[in-house]
């Protein structure tokens, strides 16, 4: 009789911890990262008799918690994928709507200030029209440091960002370690710590949206990670930290460093994955290429119209001013250089000018330079003094100091250079938009011969502005201010003073052509013209790419990195909902199903509850036969 | 497949997001009209987009330019047309006054009108344009173009002709230096011109003159002499003789491939010098003409040199004449070309903002079918999702 107590009471005991596990599953059915439990029942070891083995009940072995440790691993990894695309798209959308947005971008600005110089070749004398063309200098310079200013804005947001995903990931790395931690003091029950264990990998999972991790099981049940290129962040119940720092060049740039045993080591090239990869990946490749990019443009802008009105003559008989101002790039010096070396770089051929980023390195005997962001060694003709400076990439870099071997210095050629764009007339009077000189047929002429206006090929000729009179001595020679005899072939230029004419047609003997300054002509619009024509000529890349088309290669170059980073956040976020739900359909509670098991659970508790009244009659019913 | 429950709440939420977003981005292209609404919807017809709308907006601005450089140019037409009736009615006067029945008196008051019509032709060359500037005066349009120097006139201006950006690659001029217009026509007939010599003391008039063989014609300065009253020779100017011959009124005299004829009584001793045409402005014509005009008649002497000065003056007058007539037409030209950039303009820019709106607007009846259908699709997953979410065990517990 004991022992159908005693069985059932096995029962009772195994129905109600049954009973335990199904109310914790209906309990968690929301919990996010709950693996369901499920109370595994064993027969109790029979007791042998004479009669053979007689079962004494049953009990639970274990309770078991449903995880696929593949299926999870699939969620980490399309999840780490996930945050970094969703990371590259959300910021790359931001530039991409700042770049094409008419108010924002540059085609509107630039489109009304070449009709300004247009409005103005019209009517070049015209003050008020002048006025008009200083203030849409001023708006286009404006909208070049918005642009600038705005970038530099994403910028410092990827800073910040890069400093809370690493302080994130410093979190949960402690709290894995912490887990692991108590996971390994569990080892000694024998039973697995469902729930600690589902508690690591919710954080194994946040880990990898932040980064991509890799991981390895321990015998003693603790998980290792490991980050970047094998460093590890979680060994058993130690963490290790990344840190941030200032970049070796620039302060200002936040780097990630892993601070290990043997000092902090710089991580960047190597994190890959989740949302620090994908800031780190979004700055490096769309952000400063777009920066660079952005300052290509404002200096060929600024360089090639500055060179055209400076060659120009201005209202009141000057040549023309530098137009805008553009500041040189900048050199940064690595914190670890030794040396005293310095370099001055300036920006010396605009078509050839990439604004890319350089690194000029010394090995102790001399210099070498390579673009950072192909890699490629870029040859340096020059020796670097202020009268030879080195020269490459349009860029002319002068050396000085005492720089060690090993010495760097960063380059920043373009990046920056758009928010440095001022305006320099204030004047209105000072916009030149007539030439410097003009030629003029002497009307005592007899002969027909006719003279081309007067286009200057050098503008820095000293005697530029001097008059010069080109008289024809015979009928196929002339003379320039009465010296020399030179063969008049018709159609040839000539070359007087900095400035080229062309006579044709057949002069008299004693016909004058006139070259002087231009002053006075407030009517005079031929560098005006010139100007305009700066709108769609080539200045970049050797003079085949126009102002416009680098900025439309620089909006589509971002709208396309922006559709693929689209693209590949939608594919992933597929990948996602696949593995998630293939984790959930395996792990998750099915409260329906829970539902089932209480019924189950519920009843067969009810069925041993009444075996103890059996027994109970049956011992009622002994004692009732012996107590007579 | 075992479904859980968290699982079946979340791929019905997820997939009403999804269709959410979708509906979203219709609705927008539909308010705002446009299929592309940032870079990133079509990285290539965005970049393409913005160098059609480069390409519009320089269109416009030509078409601007265009407007600008044809007020100008309507502007210098009518004071040309202006100058044209004034050298019309000098010429007029001078054909008049030519006439043996006009007094000396008469003359006198042709010689009047002449020098107010000298004064109107000053003005008109000094006048300003619309916006307060000289139209005659080149680019120094700051400055008088023709004043008063001694005896002649002054050209003031410049030679410089400015150009108005029509086209991509076209340029029209916006008007003529004064020094086109007024101050470089030839004297003569283009290529030589005759004159009495001062001291004259016979009747020869000079008549005409025209050229036979302009490949025979040696520019020099020659003298005709009258070396007897029917014989004459003509020497140039290293004082050579280059001909010679006998002449009676009314005789060509030829050489070097010109020929003019002499009327009258030419003294012994009489000269008549044939040189080169120059240049000579207009109002420096009308002013010698308006001189001799004005010059009193004693005798036949003074009669001949009259009719020599109103003669001359003709002559020049007519070519200043076909100078403004060559001028007006090229102006017409510019305007032809103006017109027709313009149309070549607009044309262009019609197919591009056609193109311009195949690549950027909204196909309006593809969205509204799509909205619909989105719409539709998002309505089932929503009654689907209450439906399925509402089924549980628990309900019959």
């Amino acid at each position: 009789m004991a022992d159908i107590l005693n069985t059932s009471l096995s029962g009772m005991r195994a129905f109600q911890r049954a009973l335990e596990v199904t109310s914790h599953n209906i309990a968690n059915a929301n919990t996010p990262g709950y693996s369901r439990q499920v109370a595994e029942f064993t027969t109790r070891e029979g007791q042998g008799t004479g009669n053979g083995f007689v079962g004494t009940g049953t009990q639970i072995a274990t309770v078991k918690r449903i995880y696929d440790a593949i299926l999870g691993e699939q969620l980490q990894n399309s999840t780490t994928g996930l945050a970094r695309f969703e990371t590259l798209a959300g910021l790359s959308g931001r530039v991409d709507s700042l770049l094409a947005d008419p108010n924002t971008g540059l085609n509107d600005g630039l489109q009304s200030f070449f009709n300004a110089v247009q409005d103005l070749a019209n009517d070049p004398a015209s003050v008020p029209t002048r006025q008009a063309l200083l203030g849409e200098a001023e708006g286009l310079a404006g909208r070049f440091r918005a642009l600038d200013a705005r970038l530099g804005e994403v910028d410092a947001e990827v800073n910040d960002r890069i400093r809370l995903a690493v302080d994130d990931i410093n979190r949960l790395a402690e709290a894995i370690a912490d887990v692991n931690d108590k996971i390994t003091l569990t080892a000694g029950i024998g039973q697995p710590p469902n729930d600690l264990l589902d508690e690591r990998d919710r954080l194994v999972l946040a880990l990898s949206e932040q980064v991509s991790v890799s991981t390895v099981m321990q015998d003693d049940g603790a998980m290792n990670v490991f980050i970047g290129s094998g460093q590890s962040l979680v060994v058993g119940a130690n963490a290790r930290t990344l840190g941030t720092a200032g970049g070796e060049f620039d302060p200002t740039r936040t780097v990630v460093n892993y601070v290990g045993t043997a000092g902090t080591t710089p991580l960047d090239t190597s994190l890959t994955g989740g949302t620090l990869g994908g800031l780190l990946d979004f700055r490096a490749n769309l952000l400063d290429p777009a920066r660079q990019s952005l300052g290509q443009t404002a200096l060929a802008f600024a360089s090639s119209f500055n060179e055209q009105h400076m060659s120009g003559m201005d209202l009141r008989g000057n040549l023309g001013a530098e137009f805008f101002s553009v500041s040189d790039p900048l050199s940064l010096y690595s914190a670890s250089n030794t040396g005293t070396g310095l370099a001055d770089v300036t920006i010396s051929d605009t078509s050839a000018f990439t604004g890319a980023d350089y690194m000029l390195s010394f090995d102790g005997a001399a210099y070498s330079l390579t673009r950072s962001d192909s890699g490629q060694a870029v040859a340096l003709t020059g020796s670097g003094t202020p009268a030879d400076p080195f020269v490459a990439d349009g860029l002319s870099i002068e050396v000085s100091g005492a720089p060690v071997a090993g010495d760097r210095v960063m380059i920043r050629s373009g990046s920056g250079l758009a928010g440095s764009i001022q305006t320099l007339i204030a004047d209105p009077q000072n916009v030149a938009m007539a030439a410097p000189t003009r030629s003029s047929v002497s009307l005592a002429n007899t002969g027909n011969a006719s003279i081309t206006p007067a286009r200057v090929i050098d503008s820095s000729d000293p005697n530029l502005l001097d008059p010069a009179v080109i008289e024809f001595t015979g009928p196929a020679t002339y003379s320039i201010n009465g010296a020399g005899a030179f063969a008049y072939v018709e159609g040839s230029p000539i070359v007087v003073n900095g400035s080229e004419v062309t006579i044709s047609g057949g002069p008299g003997v004693g016909d004058q052509f006139t070259v002087e300054a231009n002053f006075g002509a407030g009517g005079d619009n031929s560098n005006g013209l010139i100007l305009a024509g700066i709108q769609g000529i080539g200045v970049l890349e050797g003079g085949s790419i126009s102002i416009n088309e680098n900025y439309g290669r620089l909006v589509s170059g971002v709208g396309s990195a922006t559709r693929q980073a689209q693209s590949n956040a939608a594919a992933q976020g597929v990948l996602v909902t696949n593995a998630q739900d293939e984790v959930l359909a395996t792990s998750a509670v099915n409260l329906d199903e829970e539902a089932a098991k209480l019924v189950r659970f519920q009843q067969a508790y009810q069925a041993v509850a009444q075996v103890v009244s059996v027994a109970s009659t049956l011992f009622d019913s002994l004692l009732n036969a012996t107590r007579r | 497949m075992r479904v859980s429950t968290q699982g079946s709440y979340l791929s019905g939420l997820t997939a009403m997001q999804r269709l959410q977003a979708a509906l979203d981005q219709t609705q927008r292209q539909i308010s705002s009209g446009r299929r592309i609404l940032k870079p990133s919807d079509d990285p290539i017809a965005a970049s393409r987009s913005l160098e059609l709308r480069e390409s519009i907006g320089r269109l416009s601005q030509f078409d601007r330019n265009a407007g600008i450089a044809t007020n100008r140019l309507a502007q210098e037409e009518s004071a040309l047309t202006s100058v044209n009736d004034v050298l019309q009615r000098v010429r007029e006067l001078a054909l008049q006054a030519n006439n043996a029945t006009q007094s000396n008196e008469s003359r006198g008051q042709i010689a009047v009108e002449l020098r107010q019509l000298l004064d109107n032709l000053v003005q008109l060359a000094n006048q300003k344009d619309g916006s307060g500037r000289y139209m005659f005066a080149g680019n120094l349009d700051e400055v008088v173009p023709v004043t008063r120097s001694g005896s002649g006139f002054q050209y003031n201006g410049d030679q410089g002709q400015r150009l108005i950006q029509i086209g991509q690659s076209r340029q029209v001029a916006d008007g003529d230096p004064g020094s086109d217009v007024f101050f470089r026509v030839r004297n003569g007939n283009g290529l030589f011109s005759l004159a009495p010599a001062a001291g004259n003391t016979g009747s020869g008039i000079l008549n005409g003159g025209s050229v036979v063989d302009p490949t025979a014609w040696v520019p020099d300065q020659y003298t005709v002499t009258f070396t007897a009253p029917d014989t004459y020779e003509v020497r140039d100017s290293s004082a050579a003789l280059v001909s010679s011959g006998a002449w009676q009124s009314g005789d060509n005299i030829r050489f070097n491939g010109i020929e003019f004829g002499i009327q009258g009584a030419p003294g012994v001793g009489d000269a008549f010098s044939v040189g080169p045409s120059v240049y000579q402005d207009v109002f420096t014509t009308v002013e010698r003409l308006a001189a001799a005009v004005a010059s009193t008649v004693t005798d036949d002497n003074s009669r001949a040199s009259m009719s020599n000065g109103i003669n001359a003056g003709l002559v020049n007058i007519d070519q200043a004449i076909g100078n403004i007539l060559d001028i007006r037409t090229q102006v017409g030209s510019r305007l032809a070309v103006i017109e027709k950039q313009v149309d070549t303009n607009s044309a262009f820019s019609l197919t591009l903002e056609e193109t311009l709106a195949g690549i950027e607007d909204l196909d309006y009846a593809e969205a509204l079918s799509r909205l619909s259908l989105q719409a539709t699709t998002l309505e089932a997953a929503q009654q689907s999702f209450v439906r399925t979410q509402q089924l549980s065990l628990f309900n019959f517990l």
